[in-house]
């Protein structure tokens, strides 16, 4: 589905080598591409995959590859190279269990902070994450979009449970979103590669190849894409690389609310784990508690707005993930001043239902606000970002 | 038309005195100019290095400065997009030094292999320049540097040799002073594929400074080497990838032309002699003689019927790999989705996929499914060893509850616990590959959660010369339910 959504959005160009998690994408860009007008090549190594991907993306070619965390990690300078050169390209980085090699076959969502902190001066990555299949065809055509729009890298950050499941999708419920096109400049006279009308957006496209003469470079620049040492134009377009993507958070924020305006307590989830946390919502209302649900799919950048319209006047949130630390909670916790953020947090499988009604109910967070325990507490004293409530 | 210019006339060259970088933009230049090439159908794509300034001095041209080693690669994506969407015959020169070359060294090997149409100036100064004269895996025997200090004695990297084992169709080898560089370097850019040429040549900066390079002394560095000079020869010629591609889009269009052979008579659904239409489960939920059976629980109660059952299903289908597990499984999923139900599948098997276990893990349900997981299961099938091993490794059989179903082949040697157990003898009946379909079927038999109808639109999708196979174990494994059911009445 992911590599559906990419055909939907316009992709034609696919470089990729095989890993599990991830290979499926591959296989079925090999067989569809040629057929739909593009090009899907075997590369010898995920440096090459991605490197072939942004030259195809700047002779104007919508590109994408597929990798799993070790091949993410061979990827991260093309990445900044990407991004520092304002190239569109997806990444579909399907995780699998780490580090190193990990557990081919074994999920996890122990990646995020590694794609969203890859570069060198952290710089934001838009991530989306999707928990289904039909979330990877809807999510991978907003990671093209916003590729496109913003002339940025984005990763679809999915995992081996979304990316191996085989399940049922109703294609006619399927969210189609129009594909975005750069926008092009060709004639002779603009040769200013980077120019910028203001710091939000981003310049116009010209291919590798056009009549526009291109000028391309990884290095700090200026606005005709030369190689600059650090000046105020420079360091301007440095920090155009941010805030174009800042700008436009509120437009990329995509999440799915069930929030109970009777609920003292939030649960957040994304991913793999957005689906045991729906059924454990269910379960626990069913039980009486009355409890509030996000579901993130944009995780960066973040979506300030919804998560603050879910957070307001809830006591304890928790944050369910499929990983060791608690990544998305330790990005999350800083925003919520005042409330108990609490991690479900696991490894080596998916998080259950049962696991995430357990920690929800033992941590005390859906008992009636007056009766909670921490209230002895002033409130906002207790705030547990790092550590582990449950599972 | 004024005559297109390449190197601007009054372009400072930002190189050491003596430097053969500027010997080299020259010749490109002069070689740009004989060629009389648009200026805007040329990319040139630079590496890291001295070797990386030439961009800013080719005003007209495209550049693209990459990342160390990776110019020839991102020039490969771009020569790729160049034959999926042409642009009017846009060519990529890469601009690459000895660095840049071995840390690129695959990018090379594999742009030979696709015989994409680049040309590659591989500047050989034998040293890293730019970063003060350390060692490089091209640096010639017994040259000192800054951190071979007591002499190389590592052999250097003779890197057209190595990359006319990858089947490049053009590879020279010139010095940077030789007066007919230009024409060697235009007659690599009008090659129509992947060319290299070597430009040996010396870092005035760090490479004369310890070791003798200068003038004939270069050259005597290249044939203690024993290195070829001028062009290489190379195999037979071969196709481009662009001419490789469009064989492949005109092969797909001619598939996509022709249409399917029409179906014979003797493979088409409604003649097969299976009782595809009429495929009756022997026991219908409302009928099935439960308190008749001699079951261990007495209190058997069939949770599910496909009308009625309203919670999610769990199944665990295991086996030995090679023997159909994982399609089975798909098989019964499709004959869900038939019957108005969710499904989802998940597989498992060992690294390698065609030996060990297989397992697949399903879920069924008349609502979405959320959580994919085995919480307990409903269902647990083990049609071998290897599958029933996997099971107590992978701790499946601890979510095994006094309600789940057992079936298992009758070969299996482990002991099983008491439960509801059915063993039966479903490799020996069905054959070791249909054993997975017909304990589904028999499964099915006993709990009819997918009606036998749903089938037929299953095996009527299958290719023909399947569905004889899958008939014949849906039949088999219902046959063995009917069995157990007289059995038990």
């Amino acid at each position: 589905m992911v590599a559906e959504g990419a055909l939907a959005s316009g992709c034609r160009f696919f470089a990729g080598y095989p890993i599990t998690p991830a290979s499926e994408i591959y296989e079925v860009m090999m067989r569809e591409l040629v057929a739909r007008g593009g090009l899907a090549l075997s590369a010898p190594d995920e440096i090459s995959s991605l490197c072939y991907c942004v030259g195809a993306s700047l002779h104007g070619l919508k590109s994408m590859t597929a990798t799993s965390g070790p091949g993410w990690a061979l990827m991260s300078e093309t990445v900044q190279y990407a991004l520092m050169t304002e190239t569109p390209v997806v990444i579909a980085l399907v995780q699998r269990l780490g580090p190193s090699t990990g557990g081919a076959t074994q999920g996890a969502q122990g990646d995020l902070l590694l794609a969203e902190f890859s570069t060198s001066g952290g710089y934001s990555i838009p991530v989306f994450a999707p928990s289904n299949a039909a979330e990877c065809y809807e999510l991978t055509q907003q990671a093209f979009y916003w590729s496109e729009r913003l002339r940025t890298p984005v990763v679809l950050l999915s995992d081996k449970e979304v990316g191996m499941t085989t399940e049922l999708v109703d294609d006619a419920a399927l969210a189609k979103l129009p594909p975005f096109e750069r926008t092009r400049v060709d004639v002779q006279a603009s040769s200013a590669a980077y120019e910028i009308e203001s710091a939000q957006e981003v310049p116009a496209f010209s291919p590798v190849g056009g009549s526009a003469k291109v000028t391309v470079t990884g290095s700090a620049h200026d606005r005709q894409g030369r190689l600059r040492k650090p000046s105020p134009e420079v360091v301007e377009l440095l920090l155009h690389l941010q805030r174009k993507i800042e700008a436009h958070a509120s437009e990329m924020a995509v999440v799915r609310r069930d929030l109970d305006p009777a609920a003292s307590c939030l649960l957040i989830s994304y991913g793999i784990t957005a689906r045991a946390a729906r059924e454990a919502v269910g379960r626990l209302r069913q039980d009486g508690f009355p409890i509030s649900f996000l579901q993130i799919q944009t995780l960066f950048p973040v979506p300030v707005e919804a998560l603050r319209e879910a957070a307001a006047g809830i006591r304890t949130i928790f944050v369910a993930e499929e990983n060791l630390t608690g990544q998305y909670r330790s990005v999350l916790a800083p925003l919520l001043t005042g409330q108990r953020v609490l991690g479900i947090n696991k490894l080596g499988g998916m998080i259950s239902p049962a696991e995430i009604v357990r920690a929800v109910r033992r941590a005390g967070g859906t008992i009636p606000r007056a009766d909670w325990p921490g209230a002895r507490n002033a409130p906002g004293a207790v705030r547990e970002a790092p550590g582990k409530a449950g599972a | 038309m004024a005559e297109p210019i390449y190197l601007a006339a009054d372009a400072r060259l930002p190189y050491c005195r003596g430097c053969g970088h500027a010997l080299v933009v020259r010749q490109l230049s002069r070689a740009l100019a004989g060629l009389n090439l648009p200026p805007r159908s040329i990319v040139l794509t630079t590496d890291i290095g001295c070797v990386g300034l030439a961009d800013s001095l080719f005003p007209y041209l495209h550049t693209v400065h990459t990342t160390h080693g990776r110019s020839t690669a991102m020039a490969t994506g771009m020569a790729l997009a160049e034959v999926a969407a042409p642009a009017g015959g846009l060519k990529p020169i890469v601009m690459i030094g000895d660095g840049g070359a071995t840390i690129g060294l695959l990018h090379l090997v594999h742009a030979a292999q696709l015989n994409v149409d680049i040309t590659v100036l591989l500047h050989n100064n034998f040293l890293f320049g730019m970063t003060g004269g350390q060692h490089s895996a091209l640096t010639p025997l017994g040259w000192v540097t800054s951190t071979t200090p007591a002499r190389n004695s590592i052999p250097p990297l003779d890197l057209p040799a190595l990359l006319r084992t990858a089947q490049a169709g053009f590879l020279a080898r010139q010095f940077a002073t030789d007066s007919n560089l230009d024409s060697v370097i235009a007659e690599a850019i009008a090659y129509p594929g992947f060319a290299l040429v070597e430009i040996v040549e010396v870092c005035t900066g760090y490479g004369t400074l310890r070791n003798k390079a200068s003038g004939n002394a270069l050259r005597e560095v290249v044939s203690r080497q024993g290195y070829s000079i001028g062009k290489m020869e190379t195999g037979p010629p071969r196709s481009t990838f662009g001419e490789a591609y469009r064989q492949e889009v005109e092969s797909h269009q001619a598939r996509q032309a022709t249409p399917p052979p029409p179906e014979s008579e003797a493979s088409r659904v409604s003649n097969f002699q299976f009782p595809v239409s009429s495929f009756q489960f022997p026991v219908s939920n409302s009928q099935f003689p439960v308190s008749n059976l001699q079951f261990p629980i007495s209190n058997f109660q069939f949770p599910f019927s496909a009308s009625q059952h309203s919670r999610k299903l769990h199944l665990v289908i295991a086996g030995t790999a090679g023997e159909r597990v994982q399609s089975s499984a798909a098989l019964l999923c499709r004959a869900a989705l038939s019957a108005g139900l969710y499904s989802t599948q998940k597989n498992d098997n060992p690294v390698t996929q065609g030996s060990g276990f297989s397992l697949a893990e399903i879920c069924l349900s008349p609502q979405p499914i959320q959580y994919t997981g085995v919480e307990s299961a409903d269902v647990v099938v083990a049609v071998s060893e290897d599958g029933w091993n996997e099971l107590r490794a992978n701790g499946m059989l601890a979510k095994v509850t006094p309600s789940t179903l057992l079936l298992v082949d009758a070969e299996l040697e482990s002991s099983i616990p008491a439960g509801r157990l059915f063993r039966l003898p479903f490799r020996r009946e069905a054959t070791p590959k249909r054993a997975a379909l017909a304990a589904i079927a028999f499964w099915l038999g006993l709990e009819p959660v997918v009606p036998g109808t749903a089938w037929e639109g299953v095996l009527g999708s299958l290719p023909a010369e399947r569905r004889p196979d899958v008939a014949e174990a849906l039949r088999i494994g219902a046959k063995l339910a009917a069995q157990e059911g007289a059995r038990a009445a």
